[in-house]
């Protein structure tokens, strides 16, 4: 069995909306494997994004414990969860959040602009690490287009390879098909596991949608703010996930240029 | 660099909210070029007028409470300025100094014209050395016609040429050099005082107005005898020889049969005398270090004369401290303790000065109002800007960017806008200020000409003011940003996670 990455141990989280006391989740505890490719489950309102916002150093726990890449959260400065989400997590958005006074190539540069460049590393290579990234999200031809050019889809894999350009350990994905039809969320959702097998990134992704929960091979259920079901399905998780042949058939290796992507196409529009 | 980045597309993007405030920060920039270019041109006209015509960069003045024109103008006093008792002082304090250039003593006062009985006018007047005045304002200063006085001249008088004219007009003798004139005037203690002098030319001032171009030159012991001074005339009084006998048959003590001591006149070197002294022994010698001493019976006084002036006129090196060399020399004038004045040359200048200063500071008050309420209106439109990227900004703390890139971020925007709206309304007001150069502002009244040095401005092109413009807008810009920086740098990255 591979590390684990994340651990949450008797967590709680109360928010106070004016005098009234809302605890989102209690007692959570839990376990991520690295490369795991994990569904958060749920209805609205059972903590899902709470959790996805504990496990992205967005917020801390009232109580309880998040350890995230072997650091105690709760233990960090402003600066210091800063450079924890710069360097080891990716975010994924419902709503995309795309900047959208930047293209297409410049928003997936952005995490990479907030630093210098390192000892070990050019311009060069940088920059052609990018655009790796864009052609595997298959939007090289609309790399110099803004984010209001695209449709929900193609924004979406915008965010992806925005969230893998720093190669961070966890990609949080926020119910990432929400906004998109249930084709586009389709191939979002294989696009998400194709980058996750190829760079050995763990996803989490909070859902609603049942048919996408069981794409996952971890499920974390939660009702009213506590968990109903975690389960592991490393052992038959070819037989339940119809479309992982698919995404396996254009891994790095089946193509020998590292990933080929999976190509906008006309037909992705945004729900939003 | 992705904060200048992000905030210049954010300028680009948000084009009306931009524009709102670079419109406001463009037009303060205008307003701020012009006027102060106004204003310094005002000051820096009548600063040259001033300094290098009549009052030089400083001055001392006798003991007064208030602070008194080079006129001779006291706020509520109408009383003749008193001299400088220890003027001596002064100017050794001054010459052993590496900062002054040069200084010259005058006095000044308000004296009445006219030929024979009749009085004709009355006008402003300087008592000078003609040749220390010409050397400390060599470039003021024009013979019109006659010529400049020479040290051996009687009673002399140069008429400045508004003087001349209604000497002129309300004379029916032909008034021109070698004209005598008399002068009147009321001294504190001596009353009325009136000498006969001679015109030896009619001068005319290079920089003026029309209450400067009427002063008039007089020679400095003719104007310490209008003034009331004639007891401290420069060097030994010449006595004619009426004035001589006078005193030689003069007993005082014949006046008071015996109640007092006798008195005794000496002069130095001669030891106690009685006063009964031949004509030749009061032909006092012309040095200005002769003692007269006064006696009684038992003891002997010396007294220096040092002759009365009322005003040290300094003139600074050029580039040196002038507000430092004002603060040694009123050090030195409260050690003195005889409440002499130092003062600048505003105060020296008078009201005009005072007035356009006040300008400067009604102007700045004005401004200081002004920016406020805008400083208010730029803060506001920039909070509703933050507020409205809530998300995007979320979402930079989200994927890594720490508080300082936001804070930069917004300072770039404001920056930005500085910059544009700031070169904008210096193109636009060096453009207005060009324009108003070749056509000129008017005075509207005798008050504004005497303000614009002349009938009409032609204002200059200040780089000073131009900076100050600059900076000023740069400061209100970076105070209105202060507070949506903050609500900017206080968004937390889970805003990012919540829908739009």
């Amino acid at each position: 069995m591979s590390d684990i990455i994340i651990e949450l141990d008797a967590v709680q989280k109360v928010y106070f909306l004016d005098t009234v006391e809302v605890e989102a989740i209690r007692d959570i505890s839990l376990e991520i494997h690295s490369g795991d490719f994990v569904s958060i489950a749920g209805p609205s309102g059972s903590g899902k994004t709470t959790i996805l916002n504990l496990i992205g150093c967005v917020d801390k726990p009232t109580s309880g414990t998040v350890i995230v890449n072997g650091q105690r959260t709760s233990d960090l400065d402003d600066d210091r969860l800063t450079e924890l989400r710069h360097r080891s997590i990716g975010f994924i958005f419902q709503t995309f959040n795309l900047i959208p006074v930047l293209n297409i190539r410049e928003n997936v540069e952005l995490p990479l602009l907030l630093d210098g460049l390192s000892e070990n590393e050019t311009r060069a290579e940088r920059e052609k690490w990018v655009d790796f990234l864009i052609d595997s999200v298959g939007l090289k031809d609309r790399m110099l287009h803004k984010p209001a050019e695209l449709s929900g889809g193609q924004r979406q894999r915008v965010a992806i390879a925005r969230a893998l350009v720093m190669k961070p350990a966890i990609v949080l994905a926020d119910e990432p098909t929400a906004n998109l039809d249930s084709a586009t969320g389709e191939s979002i959702l294989r696009l998400m596991r194709k980058m996750n097998e190829t760079f050995g990134t763990t996803f989490i992704f909070s859902t609603h949608d049942p048919d996408i929960v069981e794409e996952a091979d971890h499920i974390i259920r939660l009702k009213d703010g506590i968990i109903v079901e975690d389960r592991r399905i490393d052992e038959d998780r070819d037989d339940k996930l119809g479309f992982r042949p698919s995404v396996r058939a254009t891994s790095p290796e089946a193509t020998g240029t590292g990933l080929t992507g999976t190509k906008a196409t006309g037909t992705e529009g945004s729900q939003a | 660099m992705i904060s200048a980045r992000l905030a210049w597309r954010n300028i680009c993007l948000h084009r009306k909210k931009s524009l709102i405030i670079g419109l406001i920060m463009g037009f303060g920039i205008l307003i701020l070029f012009v006027g102060n270019s106004l204003i310094d041109t005002t000051i820096s006209g009548l600063r040259r007028m001033f300094v290098e015509g009549y009052t030089g960069d400083l001055m001392v003045t006798g003991p007064t409470e208030f602070s008194t024109t080079v006129l001779g103008e006291t706020a509520g006093s109408e009383e003749v300025l008193p001299h400088i008792a220890q003027i001596k002082k002064y100017e050794d304090f001054l010459e052993a100094r590496q900062d002054v250039a040069s200084i010259l003593p005058i006095l000044s006062g308000q004296v009445s014209f006219g030929i024979g009985e009749e009085e004709l006018g009355s006008g402003y007047c300087f008592g000078v050395n003609i040749f220390d005045y010409r050397a400390f304002f060599p470039d003021n200063l024009t013979l019109v016609s006659g010529e400049w006085p020479e040290e051996s001249d009687e009673p002399w008088v140069l008429l400045s040429e508004p003087t001349y004219a209604l000497l002129q007009q309300s004379s029916d003798i032909e008034v021109k050099p070698g004209t005598k004139i008399i002068m009147t005037a009321l001294a504190n203690s001596a009353g009325t005082v009136i000498r006969e002098v001679s015109v030896k030319g009619i001068i005319k001032f290079n920089q003026s107005n029309a209450q400067l171009s009427g002063i008039t030159l007089v020679d400095a012991d003719t104007m310490r005898d209008l003034l009331g001074f004639a007891s401290l005339r420069d060097g030994a009084p010449q006595l004619s020889e009426h004035e001589a006998a006078f005193l030689t048959d003069f007993d005082p003590d014949s006046l008071f049969d015996n109640l007092f001591a006798s008195q005794t006149i000496t002069t130095e070197g001669e030891g106690q005398s009685e006063l009964g002294l031949e004509p030749s022994q009061l032909d006092i010698p012309e040095d200005p270090g002769q003692e007269i001493s006064q006696a009684s019976s038992t003891t002997t006084v010396i007294a220096e004369i040092v002759p009365a002036w009322q005003f040290l006129l300094i003139r600074a090196k050029n580039g040196s401290n002038t507000s430092k060399l004002l603060d040694d020399l009123e050090a030195f004038s409260e050690e003195l303790g005889d409440g002499d004045r130092v003062q600048d040359w505003i105060a020296g200048a008078g009201k005009v000065a005072r007035t356009a200063v006040t300008i400067r500071l009604v102007f700045d008050l004005l401004v200081a109002v002004i920016a406020v309420v805008v400083v208010m209106i730029m803060m506001n439109v920039l909070v509703i800007s933050v507020n409205e990227r809530l998300h995007e900004i979320g979402t930079l703390r989200a994927i890594g960017a720490k508080r300082h890139v936001v804070r930069s971020m917004i300072l770039y925007e404001t920056t930005f806008m500085v910059l544009i709206a700031g070169a904008v309304g210096l193109i636009l007001g060096y453009i207005l200020l060009l324009i108003m150069g070749k056509v000129g502002i008017r005075a509207p009244n005798l008050f504004f000409e005497a303000l614009f040095g002349g009938e009409i401005l032609r204002p200059l092109i200040s780089i000073g003011a131009a900076g100050r413009a600059f900076f000023w807008v740069l400061a209100m810009a970076l105070v209105a940003s202060w507070y949506p920086t903050r609500v900017a740098v206080r968004i937390e990255p889970v805003v990012a996670m919540r829908g739009d």
